[in-house]
């Protein structure tokens, strides 16, 4: 029987306002018994994989929807396909197209972040950063993985940019910097196990082998009976979702119309202007060292 | 024929259902037993102590002999009758569905007209009918009360958790849009893993498509389970995201998306053929600049050739 017109979710009942924080479970979708999937990405990361056309950018702009409409967040983007996260370039601290250098250079910039807000953490004598401290979520988010791991580049900034991620996706979860990384290709080289496993949250959209799903959720699911190559790939947005220490659970990603992302993307952006978070107030300092 | 009908009948009697119910009765027999025994001790010895306080022990235990028997014959019948009992509270609520319904109607029929009976029974039934959301409501409220019985089923009769044959306690039920969610809480012989194994046994059971089960989140004891029972699929509906209910898409001014440069080589024959893709900085700007002019003619007398 189609499930369709029933409408499953009560969406008036996801937390999501205008005050919307990253520290707030991020809405994704829905479980096989019509639940709502909440991730705590602020302290887990999320790594999305599957085959194209498996409803993997749909995930992808419902984490940077979220995030655009987040208070106190700021938005790093890696798309080496521009049109992805492309609606929210104006938003965000940095727009990385299939420049590998400015990704290099943008990750160094995190990691170097990262670092200072550990020492900052460490002088409130605390081990992680809390909603409290008023210290801004910075999500990195990257479509494309593969582009910038195999594609562009030399060998060495290839291999340069693999170890920049994996510096920032372990040291990033306790100091509210978060990543969300998706890739078409599901393999080995792409996603090595030691990179794979510093992913809190695992999104296997449809697959078209035991092996490559076994490289998302992690080595042996398959066997058990969680494998993403039995999604039916007429139902788009259907995956298999392993959240940390758990099993893997069917969910239905939701899914945003380009029309309904930009309205979010115009929506964030005119929200966020008088707030000054993404445009920095124009310095006047350069204008003063001229004139003096 | 007479006699394989017999030996067939008598099969079946022997089989697991007997069983189970001659092992409820004489463990219910036994349990009794104890009941009478312990509760006769202690009421007896009650009954004694207290008494000897006013009389002589001999006189006071006298006394306390038949008040101990009696105390304890009630326990002994209220064991007995326990199973009875028992599937007395398993069917309470069609019992007490039922009974409303036949005197709900009989009152109904004697205080108003015949014409005011049927326009509130059609009232009654047919708003239910009529309103879909009441409808699957009511389906769904139905089927919880129908699970619960199935789920009862499967323990009695093909998931045996100890030689007394006790059942767990299966407590409620809510419905879920895919069918409906049952608390287990198991008795001694049963485990998780156990029932892991038999779930396309309870799916058939239930009538469902399929059913998981698992630890009640917010437990962390062994013993008390969650079964979700599917009937439905909803993982092919299409999800829509909550965000768009607080975003206001009337009076928001277009964000400042003009790109700074947007590239005119659109087509192959456009770019020219030493660009590789890693140092697009530098010779994009040039190729961009000239090759459209270039190649735009080239590319649209192309195009305008197999179609005209």
């Amino acid at each position: 029987m189609p499930a369709t017109a029933r409408d499953p979710l009560g969406t008036s009942r996801v937390p999501v306002a205008p005050g919307l924080s990253m520290f707030d479970p991020m809405f994704i979708g829905i479980d096989e018994f019509g639940e709502h999937v909440m991730l705590d990405v602020v302290y887990r990361n999320l790594l999305i994989a599957g085959e194209p056309g498996g409803g993997k950018s749909g995930l992808i702009n419902l984490a940077a929807s979220t995030a655009a409409l987040a208070d106190n967040t700021r938005m790093v983007l890696l798309d080496a396909k521009f049109v992805e996260l492309g609606p929210y370039r104006d938003i965000a601290d940095a727009f990385i197209g299939n420049d590998i250098e400015a990704a290099i250079s943008v990750l160094k910039r995190l990691l170097t972040v990262a670092t200072n807000r550990y020492q900052w953490i460490l002088s409130q004598r605390r081990r992680k950063v809390s909603r409290d401290d008023n210290l801004s979520v910075i999500l990195t988010i990257i479509d494309e993985l593969a582009m910038f791991s195999t594609v562009l580049g030399t060998k060495a900034q290839q291999e340069e940019f693999e170890g920049l991620l994996r510096g920032l996706v372990s040291l990033g979860r306790a100091c509210g910097m978060p990543v969300v990384a998706a890739t078409q290709r599901t393999s080995w080289d792409i996603i090595p196990a030691s990179l794979r496993d510093l992913f809190g949250y695992r999104c296997a959209f449809r697959c078209t082998t035991h092996g490559s799903s076994d490289v998302i959720l992690g080595q042996g699911w398959a066997d058990l009976g969680y494998s993403a190559t039995d999604i039916d790939p007429d139902n788009r947005g259907a995956a298999w979702l392993l959240a940390e220490g758990g099993i893997p659970r069917r969910i239905k990603a939701a899914y945003l119309t380009d029309e309904q992302i930009y309205n979010i993307a115009d929506y964030a952006a005119w929200m966020r202007r008088p707030s000054g978070i993404t445009v920095p107030a124009p310095s006047t300092t350069s204008q003063w060292e001229m004139a003096a | 024929m007479s006699k394989s009908t017999r030996g067939f009948g008598f099969g079946r009697k022997s089989g697991t259902v007997t069983v189970i119910e001659q092992k409820v009765s004489r463990s219910s027999a036994r349990n009794a037993r104890i009941a009478f025994i312990i509760t006769a001790i202690i009421v007896g010895l009650l009954a004694m102590s207290v008494a000897s306080d006013q009389m002589h022990p001999i006189l006071a235990g006298l006394l306390a002999a038949p008040i101990a028997f009696v105390a304890g014959a009630l326990l002994w019948m209220l064991f007995r009758i326990w199973p009875v009992l028992r599937i007395l509270w398993w069917w309470t609520p069609e019992i007490g569905a039922g009974l409303a319904l036949v005197y709900g109607w009989i009152t109904l029929a004697n205080t108003t007209p015949a014409p005011v009976t049927f326009a509130i029974m059609a009232i009654l039934a047919g708003v239910p009918a009529a309103v879909p959301a009441i409808r699957r409501r009511i389906t769904a409220l139905a089927w919880c009360f129908i699970v619960r019985h199935r789920l009862r089923v499967c323990f009695s009769q093909f998931i045996i958790a100890n030689k007394s044959g006790s059942l767990p306690l299966i407590l409620w039920a809510r419905p879920t849009p895919v069918g409906e969610r049952v608390w287990v809480y198991l008795r001694p012989g049963l485990s998780l893993s156990r029932l892991q194994k038999r779930l396309d046994e309870i799916a058939v059971t239930c009538h469902a498509s399929s059913v998981l089960v698992e630890l009640a989140s917010d437990s962390k004891k062994a013993a008390y389970l969650r079964f979700d029972i599917k009937r439905r699929e909803v993982l092919t509906a299409k999800v829509n995201s909550p965000l768009l209910s607080v975003i206001d898409t009337t009076n928001i001014p277009t964000a400042s998306t003009a790109p700074t440069d947007v590239p005119t080589a659109l087509d192959l024959p456009d770019v020219p053929a030493e660009s590789p893709l890693v140092t697009a900085t530098k010779s994009a700007t040039n190729g961009n600049g000239k090759k459209p002019t270039k190649a735009a003619p080239v590319a649209n007398t192309f195009d305008d050739d197999p179609w005209d």
